[in-house]
């Protein structure tokens, strides 16, 4: 048992934690991450690491295109290579209200200057030489879209934090965090530890529910099963995500460097709940629908499936910002793009714990607000 | 097999005897990129496997794993009983997606 003190106490080494606390340390802050298994080891290390700034809603918007150019920079930063790639996103419109969403969406993301158009099924054929183009009507294209490997970019941010002398301790499972006065103290990890700060961050993703229990907070994050798998690789012939909304469609991505094809699907209706065992439905229908869209996948051969959280907030949009109890933060509900939005969300959570306000206003994400809209490119 | 035999047998010095020795044939990781994995502070087979990606390949960790473990034996004293494994994700070997597909229809 020992006693511990920080400026900034993390719950969780996802993305989330693992760049707000990057970014706090650079401030000279002192954080320690406290992680219940190891970094990665909840939502980050099972997403398939698709970057895109094609959603919506205004602010996810903007906190994509910051994101992304954090992203662009970050191997030189973090002096780690996180296999950045701009190779696009491609979302296949195969019926009229699709394309019709799709261009009200473009309409938006171009306010802030995106590079989107919705493009032609020969075009998509252009860009994607080998997809099955039946009954495609177009797609919604942006070229600086991309992919990184999201075990290099929370690896590479907690050595960054841990080279700015602040803490990485995993197997620290926090079981309780004392409040007095409305205010947290210390937080308790389940071997005894205690840890006094006066500020600290819930960023455990699909957990994120029950770290706010321990301050008597409802937060409503609650994780949905997905699956995923991973081939072996082949000579590259996919540049940017695919992205098929159909009902029995998919998402894939080829990884530029090592030619591994990527994907997973969004299973209608959603699970929840935390299981993430392997689904043999999973395993034969992930490679129908993949072969369906590019039939040319047929004779590679899928490595590895596995299961993980998307932790959903009940609009899509993140939960970030402050809570009712003072000093107690949240960034969580991430809603499946938690990876995206970590090097964006890292940085404004570090200013807005840091200095009470952020360069891009998080407000519309805020704590308590009331669920409305919901993002249509999820 | 005789690889596998040297690299237990090595006792925890700074230098390491055998620097290229493959430790994990898919994703081509030496011995001596392992051990310095270990001595960065990586522990545990799940931060080893995420860093260098070792049991990623097309095996998923049948030969290096437990060679991972002793090596993290040797540089730690955390004995391999105590470790804890990686899970086994299935196909228990590669199968091409047209057949896995087949399934389906």
């Amino acid at each position: 048992m020992s006693r511990k003190t920080a400026d900034v106490i993390v719950i969780g080494g996802g993305i989330i934690g693992a760049a707000t606390g990057y970014y706090l340390a650079r401030q000279k802050l002192k954080v320690i991450i406290l992680e219940k298994d190891f970094p990665c080891a909840g939502s980050t290390g099972r997403c398939i690491g698709g970057i895109r700034a094609q959603f919506s809603h205004d602010l996810t918007i903007r906190v994509m295109l910051l994101s992304i150019k954090l992203f662009q920079s970050l191997s030189d930063e973090l002096g780690e290579d996180i296999e950045w790639y701009a190779g696009g996103y491609l979302f296949l419109a195969f019926d009229e209200a699709r394309k019709e969403a799709f261009l009200q969406a473009i309409d938006i993301q171009r306010k802030y200057g995106l590079n989107v158009q919705f493009i032609s099924a020969d075009d998509c054929r252009q860009i994607v030489p080998d997809l099955n183009t039946e009954g495609l009507l177009g797609g919604a294209w942006c070229p600086t879209d991309g992919q990184a490997n999201p075990f290099n970019v929370t690896f590479g941010y907690l050595c960054g934090l841990k080279q700015q002398g602040s803490q990485v301790l995993i197997n620290h499972q926090v079981v309780k965090i004392k409040v007095i006065k409305n205010r947290v103290v210390s937080v308790v990890t389940a071997n005894g530890d205690e840890f006094f700060a006066p500020v600290v961050l819930n960023a455990a993703g699909p957990w994120a529910a029950e770290v706010a229990k321990f301050v008597g907070i409802d937060l409503p994050v609650q994780p949905d099963r997905h699956e995923a798998l991973v081939t072996e690789g082949i000579e590259r012939c996919l540049e940017p995500m695919l992205v098929d909304y159909r009902s029995d469609g998919c998402y894939f991505v080829q990884h530029y460097k090592t030619g591994h094809f990527l994907g997973c699907y969004t299973p209608v209706p959603i699970i929840p709940g935390y299981r993430l065992d392997a689904s043999d439905e999973f395993i034969t229908e992930m490679p129908r629908r993949m072969s369906r869209i590019m039939p040319k996948l047929t004779t590679v051969k899928v490595l590895r499936q596995w299961a993980g959280s998307y932790e959903m907030s009940p609009d899509g949009n993140p939960i970030c910002g402050t809570t009712p109890i003072n000093g107690f933060y949240v960034s969580a509900g991430m809603s499946g793009h938690g990876f995206m939005f970590g090097p964006a969300l890292g940085k404004l959570m570090a200013e807005l714990i840091i200095t009470g306000k952020s360069t891009i206003d998080l407000t519309e994400f805020r704590f308590g607000r009331t669920f409305a809209k919901a993002e249509i490119m999820k | 097999m005789g690889d596998h035999h040297s690299i237990r047998k090595q006792k925890k010095t700074g230098s390491i005897k055998n620097k290229r020795a493959i430790v994990c044939r898919c994703e081509e990781i030496t011995e001596e990129e392992i051990r310095n994995a270990i001595r960065t502070g990586y522990h545990s087979l799940e931060e080893i496997k995420r860093v260098l990606r070792p049991g990623m390949g097309h095996c998923g960790g049948k030969g290096c794993l437990q060679i991972i473990a002793n090596l993290i034996q040797e540089e730690t004293h955390i004995s391999v009983a105590k470790q804890k494994f990686p899970k086994s994700r299935p196909p228990i070997k590669p199968i091409p997606i047209g057949i896995l597909g087949s399934y389906r229809r």
